[in-house]
């Protein structure tokens, strides 16, 4: 239990001369506690201690004690009675700055999900922490599955810290860039000719139907002899 | 260059189609110009001219107070018109603090005619006088001094330089000007000085009554100024005597008359009189005015007399503007200049006819014999509506006939009809409260019960919550509860009771929660609640409020938050991609979509975007856009968020479309549970650069969500147009875009077709919000956009595909129908003939 309380002091001090923000490469120290007792005014007892020594690399040391025989029975009955589980971490970051962050779960999707949770560190474009949030992978609430005490026994808790992403702008460059591209293609007569048939080959088609229409007509007489024949 | 021409044909395909034909217009929109609340009024022969606090000068007819043009200045909240002035020209003086603009308009077609800008070394209370075409501006500085200025008004010229005038009553606060003086009372004396002619000496008059007195400008035939004590006033002539006369603080002079009105408590049918006496013969009169019920109390803005006929202005508490003609005491017109300014707009169907209704509920009863009188009393009903032709207002078949009901900001409340021309079907005062938002309980759908609607507004006074239940269609009061605290947040819940009530849950100050009507069902939801940069998450139970979540977004601006809306269906689940493979969406209904400015040392000011689950809090997407400033204009619908913003360092408008996917399995396909997270949501973003400037934005909803979505967008030069989301919607880096896969071959700007304007020629001035709302017809939605005028129209994204055209040829096809009838029956005829010729043979 010392331990756990004199490391991040311990942190602090070393890492206190650098700036938070993520062009700095800050840390944060989370303090994660929860509440096992429904009430309306909660109380929360420890759960563990997690550092994010890189917010950059979101790489992060989890230290949680396992949880103790009543603890155990606790989170059973809470979800047993489809309660919720409620963590309040408290997030120390590099420039000092303390703020307090509640999350809530289903109980029984922690149980179900044996103790196997995620924790997600969001941060703004700065790197300062805007907000931490429990969750559990399932793709579906509570099954009611019967979770015996034995696989309650300690959270594996995966730290997840989610930068902002940088906004999109216009993609101007690579758009002109195709527009020249295509009139370059143009201009060497490579562009794909898309014109229809008798667009393309008006100078072939005209002279053949010309051709046809002064031979019929050259020749009425013959034309006009078969007519006269299968009229007889 | 092929993609290119393919663009310009689906472009052309899609986007021409929705332009509406000359002969179409009118047909199926309708706009309504307002002015504001009249600030200044001035007669002519021909015309009215007002200058109002919208910052607008505007002419109107007399006769049916119809606006014959209207002019914009600038932006009201810092430019307030000072000064109307007509002549042969009208001339305004307006702006504010240490900035004026001062305008010559012709009266006749309101064009401008002459400007010149003033801009003040120091602020001071700005008093303005004209006398000619000399305009004399005389700047206060409270017990000090008053700089006189004197210009010539149609060229700014200085014709006299600046007077410092040292003089210490000049108060500032209880000043006014009466030509050639400016008055001004202080410590129980009245003082003047001429200010248009050069060396007038200061005058003083002592005058009884404590220091709570004040003044108000007077425009009689001697100047004068009106001395108001607590609810009277008395006329002092500058020079000359008290006037004996107890005036109300409104009377106003015209001529030598002085007009005031009064509350008429003998007729309960005309509650205002006019009362007039004339200052030089004293002979006094009295008119009652059968003054339209339910508008505010009137006070007079101006009038003008031709012999004993007279006409004067009133302008109300409510806004409205109404001309009344003496000696007959009738109202010419009234203009409803509340609607100038909404803040909160719902559409409502109509309810079905008594006809419907009473087929509906003819089977509830058991007992035979009152079914069967019931039966008779239906069809006696259907014969009588046949023999009158009456059907009233009732429910059309497409769901086009609407009612909208719009708060303003006033605390007036209008039920206006979507055809007739956008006509006021009812009002409904509620004096000294602040409209937030209305709130709908029950539609109209659940007959015989009639639809119910909840105005949530805040006391004036003493800033407590007041919920004001009435009936959306007739405009009948439900009752009003007012609540001794401040309402935090309120909303419907979804879950109805057994009359079909959605109950408003009411989160006070104090968290505390209360559910109306109180019976109401309990339920269980998540609420969430913003505060500067503290964004709170709780869920609600029924024994109250339990904080659940909490997000801190640091120092930052709030700038824009957007849910989905509740009524909206997404049809799709997934997007078809051009391998035939389904890629599906992230449709989460609790999502919020929260925008904040924060001011940053080497990047200026920076946009962040964050999406966050309303359940877990969550945040589910975040980014950030360096040296943007806003205004950002949020819309979120489905899947997807688009939001604009201006980007300082192209000095352009950039308009982004964030889509989220869940990929090609669908996690919790049933019902979807915020709870149950399996994997991230995919996310694509895209931006353009917008060659417009947004002031408003919204997105088209219809009835099942099938239709095609349009963006609406309401530009600052004052037109609509609408963006296809299929304009918008990322592209999949990876696969070909074209015809085939009906998408657009990404360009960086969207281009802004004229025919895409929804509202053709008429601009729309100062357009602050678009509401949209879905008819039953699944190609069409209702759209209403305010901000100084009102338009209404029907847009249809994806062409009326569920409509015959109105050009289809009935006649053609009944013409068909019996031709091919006919004709069977004949072949028919003849066939049976050959075969009984054949089997004689």
């Amino acid at each position: 239990m010392l331990k756990i309380l004199t490391l991040p002091c311990f942190l602090f001090i070393i890492r206190s001369s650098l700036a938070s923000n993520l062009e700095h490469d800050g840390w944060a120290n989370i303090k994660l506690e929860h509440c096992l007792v429904p009430s309306a005014s909660p109380v929360f007892t420890e759960r563990g201690n997690i550092t994010i020594q890189s917010l950059r690399l979101g790489q992060a040391i989890v230290k949680q004690n396992p949880l103790t025989e009543q603890e155990k029975n606790q989170l059973r009955d809470l979800a047993a009675k489809n309660q919720f589980y409620q963590i309040r971490s408290t997030v120390v970051a590099s420039d000092g700055a303390e703020n307090t962050f509640l999350s809530t779960i289903k109980a029984c999707m922690l149980a179900e999900s044996e103790l196997d949770d995620k924790l997600s560190v969001s941060l703004d474009y700065t790197g300062r922490v805007i907000g931490v949030t429990l969750l559990i992978a399932s793709s579906s609430t509570c099954e009611g599955a019967f979770v015996p005490l034995s696989k309650l026994k300690q959270f594996t808790t995966h730290v997840y810290v989610r930068h902002s992403d940088v906004g999109p702008i216009p993609n101007t460059q690579s758009y002109i860039e195709k527009l020249e591209r295509e009139k370059e293609a143009r201009e060497r007569g490579e562009v794909k000719d898309n014109r229809s048939i008798l667009a393309k080959y008006w100078m072939y088609i005209v002279p053949v139907v010309i051709l046809l229409m002064v031979s019929s007509m050259a020749n009425p007489e013959a034309a006009a002899g078969n007519g006269g024949g299968a009229g007889r | 260059m092929t993609n290119l021409g393919h663009f310009i044909t689906l472009c052309a395909t899609i986007l021409s189609a929705h332009a509406i034909y000359e002969d179409q217009v009118g047909k199926f929109d309708w706009k309504r110009s307002f002015i504001g609340k009249v600030k200044h009024a001035q007669f002519d022969t021909k015309r009215l001219i007002v200058t109002t606090h919208e910052n607008i000068i505007a002419s109107l007819s007399p006769k049916t107070g119809e606006i014959q043009w209207r002019q914009l200045m600038e932006d009201p909240q810092e430019h307030q018109p000072q000064l109307l002035h007509l002549d042969k020209d009208a001339v305004t003086v307006s702006g504010g603090k240490s900035r004026f603009y001062v305008r010559g308009w012709d009266a006749p077609t309101g064009s401008l005619l002459w400007e010149w800008p003033l801009v003040l070394d120091r602020p001071g209370d700005s008093f303005w006088l004209l006398q000619g075409d000399l305009l004399v501006h005389v700047l206060a500085i409270k017990g000090s001094h008053m700089e006189v200025t004197q210009f010539s008004v149609k060229t700014g010229e200085v014709r006299a330089k600046t007077r410092k005038i040292p003089e210490t009553w000049v108060s500032g606060d209880k000043c006014v000007t009466a030509n050639p003086y400016f008055v001004c009372v202080f410590n129980g004396q009245l003082f003047w000085l001429d200010v248009v002619n050069e060396g007038g000496r200061a005058s003083s008059q002592p005058i009884q009554g404590g220091p709570d007195c004040n003044l108000l400008e007077f425009d009689g035939p001697k100047p004068a100024v009106l001395l108001v004590r607590q609810n009277s006033a008395k006329i002092v002539e500058l020079g000359g005597a008290v006037l004996p006369h107890e005036v109300a603080p409104n009377a106003v002079s015209i001529g030598s008359s002085v007009f005031q009105l009064e509350a008429n408590l003998d007729n309960l049918d005309k509650l205002v009189r006019v009362k007039s006496f004339d200052l030089v013969s004293g002979r006094e009169s009295s008119v009652e005015i059968d003054y339209p019920l339910g508008l505010g109390g009137p006070y007079i803005v101006s009038g003008q007399c031709r012999g004993p006929a007279c006409e004067l202005l009133l302008s109300s508490t409510d806004h409205a503007l109404t001309l009344v003609r003496l000696p007959e005491g009738r109202v010419s017109w009234t203009r409803e200049e509340a609607l100038s300014n909404i803040i909160s707009v719902e559409f409502f169907e109509l309810p079905v006819s008594d006809l419907e209704a009473s087929i509906e509920t003819e089977f509830t009863d058991n007992d035979v014999i009152t079914m069967f009188t019931r039966r008779i009393s239906t069809q006696t009903k259907q014969l009588v509506n046949l023999v009158s032709g009456q059907f009233g207002s009732t429910r059309d078949d497409f769901g086009l006939h609407r009612i909208i009901v719009v708060a303003t900001a006033v605390g007036k409340l209008f039920g206006i009809d979507t055809l007739r021309n956008g006509s006021i079907v009812w009002t409904y005062r509620l004096p000294n409260v602040k409209p937030v938002m209305l709130l709908v309980q029950r539609t109209a759908r659940h007959a015989p019960l009639p639809a119910q609607c909840v105005l949530l507004a805040q006391d004036v006074t003493t800033g407590g919550g007041v919920l004001f239940a009435f009936d959306p269609i007739s405009g009948e009061s439900r009752g009003l509860d007012r609540l001794s605290y401040r309402i935090k947040q309120a909303f419907v819940a979804p879950n109805e009771d057994e009359e079909h009530l959605k109950p408003v849950i009411v989160i006070g100050a104090d968290d505390s929660v209360r559910v109306f009507p109180e019976r109401g069902p309990k339920t269980v939801a998540y609420v969430y609640t913003i505060d500067q940069s503290l964004v709170q998450g709780y869920r609600l139970e029924p024994d109250g409020l339990k904080p659940v979540w909490n997000l801190n977004l640091g120092v930052c601006d709030l700038v824009g938050v957007s849910t989905r809306p509740v009524t909206e269906r997404v049809h799709s689940q997934g997007r078809v991609l051009h391998d035939r493979s389904v890629h599906y969406k992230y449709v989460n209904p609790n999502l919020i979509a929260l925008a904040t400015l924060s001011e940053d040392p080497v990047h200026k000011s920076v946009l962040n975007v964050f999406l966050v689950d309303g359940v877990t809090g969550f945040v589910v997407y975040s980014t950030s856009h360096k040296k943007a400033k806003g205004p950002v204009h949020l819309v979120h619908s489905e899947n997807w968020l688009v939001y604009t913003f201006f980007n300082e360092r192209f000095r352009r408008t950039e308009i982004v479309a964030t889509e989220l996917y869940e990929g090609s399995i669908q996690s919790n396909s049933t019902v979807f549970s915020s709870f149950a997270i399996s994997q991230l949501p995919e996310v694509k973003t895209e931006s353009y650069i917008l060659p417009a400037n947004p002031v408003s934005m919204s997105v088209t909803l219809t009835e099942r969500g099938i239709t095609n979505k349009f963006l609406l967008v309401g530009t600052s030069s004052g037109s609509v147009v609408e963006i296809p989301w299929m304009l918008l919607q990322p592209r999949f880096a990876d696969m070909p875009c074209g015809p085939e896969e009906s998408c657009f071959p990404y360009m960086p700007e969207i281009a802004i077709p004229p025919e895409a304007t929804i509202n053709y020629n008429q601009t729309l001035a100062r357009i602050r919000k678009i509401a949209v709302a879905p008819a039953k017809l699944e190609s069409t939605s209702h759209v209403l956009v305010h901000g100084l005028d009102l338009f209404y129209t029907r847009v249809a994204p994806s062409k009326t595909f569920d409509l015959l055209k109105e050009d289809f040829d009935h006649r053609l096809i009944v013409l068909v129908l019996v031709g091919l009838v006919v004709a069977s029956y004949v072949t028919k005829y003849l066939a049976a003939k050959k075969a009984l010729r054949q089997a004689w043979k």
